[in-house]
């Protein structure tokens, strides 16, 4: 799947007219706006706005995690609007890597069975000593969440996700409870994911600075994507500032 | 109220409640179970105490009597003369068979005289129906009112009774209670037969004549002057009486009517403390398991009224009303349903006894009593949790909690959670981690499992103590009992009765026995060897023997007389010839039913002076020849009495049904709630907690399936180790109780039924499979983003 992803040309989502309104009425919050997007494989791309604008919205109806109320949303040659829930877990499972601002971690396992979880679950997983060497932390694979840092529990998070060798890579906040320092060292490993596996990477964050780290910068305001920008030339993590 | 619940805190604890409303029915419910048997038992007991008392009070009760062979009238003047006898009344007493044409078998009564001079001054009856009789009619007589309903006897009906060998027909003329017969049985029968046997009180006159009774009496009773010693009047009477053969003078205690009311009003007491103490530990797990989870989720709010000042107090009072809140529903509900039990129960009452009045009232100290101990048994639960509130230090609340601190089995387990997936792994990490958390919910199951092994146990233990009684020890179908002991040649006759196939003598004597200082009165029964009717039990609940030598002692009269085999004791027969003598236990037997002592009837015979007399046979019938039978015993005078066991099986069946079974129904549905109630609990703390976890793992991809497994799973081994515990405690709780309702007349001994144990485990286990279930829903509305993007 990851390989069929990869090899496919077309894009790797595809959103025509997407919308999402919560509740109805005059209550109604419309979080998504008529979004048009493409994202090729293997792009890097960072999502930016102010809280409520829609980003992780868009994120979650990409990952398969939420549902547009309206416009279609497409993975390569696949409609997920059309999918019902089982074939939604099923898509997360196959193509989906997820890493959210708390980490998520589950801590009663240590940090190898952190990433084993999902290698129960995958076709062709990376080992767990892989993924967790990825993000800098072989040392402390045997350590239970509460005996990490944030930002190495936050790098558990990533290699769990890139454990399976999802196609996409959806991060929301990643760093945002995280300090200058371990926030760099988990950039460091997305990026370095990115471009070992062409995994199509999108994350979202309000740090304007974090920005510089993508091939395009699409920024929402109201649900709507206001412009999209493209990097010239992409600043490595270290040069990050917050 | 208004004012009290428009403070803002106080509206988010009404809402707290609310969010809590599963919690908080769990508990109430268990709570309600608990305390309405706590408001039912004790205002029963308390209600049956007070109705006894007045009934006593207003009906002059006695409170020692004495039978004797005869005694002439003059001896009244010297028993009047014994200091602290406010009253004394001589009656003749006897038996009488009657013929009663509604039914085959002979019906019998208890005899007794009505004094010359009008009512009773002792004994006075409740008259329910009719008058007094006019002592110028001879065969005038009043029935009690349980024997006149049995058998639709009315008013001015007549009643032909064979007394002392002769017929009499009597009319009756009045229906009517009396506080000496509440409960009603035939000698030698445990349980009440109203269609075979009831009270007839007749006019002096006519009973003397009819017993060759003219100028003397047969009984005699007393009331006593307030605060009189009780053992100083008994000696002073037996003084009086031992020359005209009285058996001695005795007490309330033994009298069958109020023996029977005290065990009833001690298995009341019983039943308030037992179960509403199990019930109260279980609510005190629940609110510990709610609250807990509460205290918590509210972590970072318990840090913010902090923060703005509330004082360590103020936040410890918050959390402790709504425990309260739960405590006051429970006790509210308690209460109603206690009442509405307690009139039911007071219903079931008032039939079987015949009292005049028997209304449930339970004291206000009673209802103070369950609020009390609803309120101790939710702060007990709650104590914990608030504690942790309150050392929560405001800065420490306020910031994000630290993950659970995790650590790698050792040994055997890890070995063992090596082996296993992830998700397993989960599950067996968890239980590993928070062990008091797991232990209160197997604690919980295994508290339900235990009940409902307990409420099992009885109708086991029920129909082992009838089968046993009345397939292994009585195989007869008739017991005859003499009117006065005859020779064994007697038995020539009896065998040649209509329809009997076999035949085998008895004898039983009052006696006295004594090991030490150690004194009780009992019968002896001596039995033949051999005998295929009526035999011992021995302990495995199988026939033996009567003893070659010495005497064999029931286990429970055994226990109050201190005395093992090997051991000699004094025995004295109190009528007759009282003979005094000493003998050795040579075994202990485990009737059932009674617990008298045993002897083979030769020695029996030869130690009391009287070889080869008898009282009375066991029989088995043709069924052909029935009614046969029981036409020619009916005309038989000799007789004091005709036992049918399968009549006496059938009225101890309906006495088990109609108090235990009723109970046993109220157990059954209590543990279940109680089983309910802590799956349920239990089910949403465990997915409170592991919401953040199971979105994870939807997140990841696993399906909700999956993702339940983890859930479901750590129930389940929690349920899984609840049960041997639960089978374990229920075992123990189940004989600590077959003690305690032990009495004089049966010995209830806990036996161990698979049906019972699978039940109980079943039943829990669907219990939690159901909770499971419903609180496994949870998954599927499961707002994955909006957990996880929370902290936590």
């Amino acid at each position: 799947m990851t390989i069929a992803a990869e090899t496919d040309p077309s894009p790797a989502f595809h959103t025509i007219r997407l919308s999402k309104v919560y509740g109805d009425g005059p209550t109604a919050v419309h979080a998504l706006r008529d979004v048009d997007l493409d994202v090729a494989q293997g792009e890097l791309i960072v999502l930016l706005g102010p809280s409520g604008s829609g980003k992780s919205t868009l994120l979650n109806i990409l990952g398969g995690l939420d549902r547009a109320s309206s416009g279609e949303v497409w993975f390569h040659q696949t409609a997920l609007n059309a999918m019902r829930e089982r074939a939604l877990t099923d898509f997360r499972r196959r193509h989906i890597g997820f890493i959210f601002q708390f980490y998520n971690l589950i801590p009663s396992l240590t940090a190898r069975e952190n990433v084993d979880l999902v290698r129960e679950i995958a076709e062709d997983p990376l080992s767990a000593e892989e993924a967790l060497d990825l993000v800098g932390l072989a040392e402390r694979m045997d350590h239970f969440p509460a005996q990490l840092s944030g930002g190495e529990q936050q790098r558990v998070a990533v290699a769990r996700a890139i454990a399976k060798r999802p196609a996409v890579l959806l991060c929301d906040e990643p760093t945002g409870a995280l300090d200058l320092k371990t926030g760099v060292r988990v950039l460091e490993a997305l990026v370095e994911i990115n471009k070992r596996y062409r995994s199509t990477t999108l994350i979202v964050t309000h740090n304007a600075d974090v920005a510089r780290l993508g091939e395009r910068v699409i920024h929402f305001s109201d649900g709507r994507i206001r412009t999209i920008e493209t990097n010239a030339v992409r600043a490595p993590p270290s040069e990050l500032k917050w | 109220m208004v004012k009290l619940i428009a403070r803002p805190l106080d509206r988010k604890l009404l809402r707290d409640v609310w969010r809590m409303r599963i919690h908080a029915a769990a508990v109430a419910l268990v709570l309600g179970c608990g305390l309405s048997v706590y408001i039912m038992s004790v205002g029963m007991r308390a209600s049956l105490e007070r109705t006894r008392a007045d009934y006593y009070a207003d009906y002059r009760m006695m409170h020692l009597a004495a039978s004797l062979v005869r005694a002439p009238d003059r001896v009244a003047a010297d028993l009047e003369r014994i200091p602290e006898v406010a009253a004394i009344e001589t009656r003749i007493s006897g038996y009488a068979l009657l013929d009663v044409p509604q039914i085959v078998e002979p019906a019998s009564a208890r005899l007794i005289s009505l004094p010359l001079g009008g009512r009773p001054r002792i004994n006075d009856l409740a008259m329910v129906r009719g008058r007094w009789p006019d002592p110028a009619k001879a065969d005038e007589a009043i029935v009690s009112e349980a024997f006149a309903t049995a058998l639709d006897i009315r008013i001015g009906a007549n009643l032909a009774a064979t007394i002392h060998g002769r017929r009499h027909v009597l009319t009756i003329v009045g229906i009517a209670n009396s506080p000496e017969f509440v409960f009603v049985s035939a000698p030698g029968e445990l349980f009440p037969q109203p269609e075979r046997f009831g009270v007839v009180w007749m006019g002096r006159t006519a009973l003397a004549r009819a017993f060759d009774m003219s100028g003397a009496f047969n009984d005699a009773i007393f009331r006593l002057s307030p605060g009189a010693d009780d053992q100083r009047v008994r000696s002073a009477i037996d003084e009086v009486l031992r020359a005209f053969g009285s058996s001695g003078a005795y007490g309330r205690d033994r009298m069958m009517s109020d023996r029977f009311l005290s065990e009833e009003i001690k298995q009341l007491t019983t039943m308030a403390i037992f179960l509403p103490a199990f019930f109260l530990v279980i609510a005190a797990f629940l609110v510990n398991i709610a609250l807990g989870r509460v205290i918590a989720t509210e972590r970072s709010n318990i840090g913010l009224l902090k923060a703005f000042g509330y004082s360590d107090l103020a936040v410890a009072w918050h959390y402790a009303k709504s425990a309260l809140m739960f405590g006051l529903i429970g006790a509210s509900l308690g209460s109603i349903a206690g009442v509405v039990l307690g009139r039911a129960i007071a219903d079931i009452y008032r039939d079987y006894y015949h009292f005049p009045a028997l209304a449930f009232s339970a004291g206000l100290l009673t209802f103070a009593g369950a609020w009390a101990a609803a309120i101790v048994a939710v702060s007990i639960g709650a104590i914990f949790s608030v504690w942790r509130a309150v050392r929560l230090a405001p800065a420490e609340a306020l910031a994000p909690p630290r993950p659970a601190v995790y650590s790698r089995s050792s040994g055997m387990l890890a070995r063992f959670a090596a082996r296993l997936d992830a998700k397993s792994r989960i599950i067996l990490r968890r239980i590993q981690r928070f062990p008091r958390r797991a232990a209160t919910t197997v604690i919980g199951i295994a508290l339900a499992i235990a009940l409902l092994v307990v409420a099992g146990a009885f109708p086991a233990v029920m129909t082992q103590l009838l089968s046993v009684h009345f397939s292994v020890a009585n195989r007869q179908d008739v017991t005859l009992s003499f009117v006065a002991p005859r020779e064994i040649g007697v038995m020539h006759a009896v065998a040649h009765l209509p329809g009997v196939i076999s035949a085998e003598p008895f004898r039983a004597d009052d006696v006295v026995l004594r090991h030490g200082r150690l004194e009780v009165r009992e019968a002896v029964l001596g039995l033949p060897f051999n005998a295929r009717l009526s035999r011992l039990i021995g302990s495995d609940g199988q026939a033996v023997e009567p003893p070659v030598a010495g005497i064999a002692l029931a286990r429970a009269l055994a226990a109050k007389l201190h005395a093992g085999p090997g051991d000699e004791i004094e025995i004295e027969q109190v009528s007759g010839r009282r003979v005094q003598a000493r003998i050795r236990v040579s075994a202990i037997v485990d009737p059932m039913v009674g617990s008298s002592a045993y002897m083979n009837i030769e020695d029996l015979g030869r130690l009391f002076r009287e070889p080869g007399r008898i009282s009375g046979a066991h029989l088995s019938l043709d069924p052909a020849r029935y009614a046969a039978f029981n036409a020619q015993i009916k005309e038989t005078p000799a007789l004091a009495g005709a036992s049918f066991l399968r009549q006496a099986e059938r009225s101890m069946r309906r006495a088990f049904d109609e108090g235990v079974g009723v109970m046993n129904y109220l157990y059954i549905a209590f543990a279940a709630v109680m089983a309910g109630g802590v799956a349920f609990s239990a089910a949403r703390v465990t997915m409170a907690e592991q919401e953040r976890d199971l979105a994870t793992l939807r997140v990841l991809g696993f399906t909700r399936g999956e993702a339940s497994y983890v859930l479901v799973g750590e129930l389940f081994v929690l349920a899984l180790l609840a049960v041997p515990l639960g089978c374990v405690l229920g075992t123990v709780l189940g004989i600590w109780l077959m003690r305690l309702f032990q009495t004089d007349m049966y010995s209830f001994t806990f036996i161990f039924n698979p049906g019972g144990y699978a039940f109980a485990i079943a039943f829990t286990l669907a219990c939690v499979a159901i909770a499971s279930f419903i609180v496994r829903l949870g998954i599927d509305r499961l707002d994955m983003v909006g957990v996880l993007k929370a902290r936590d």
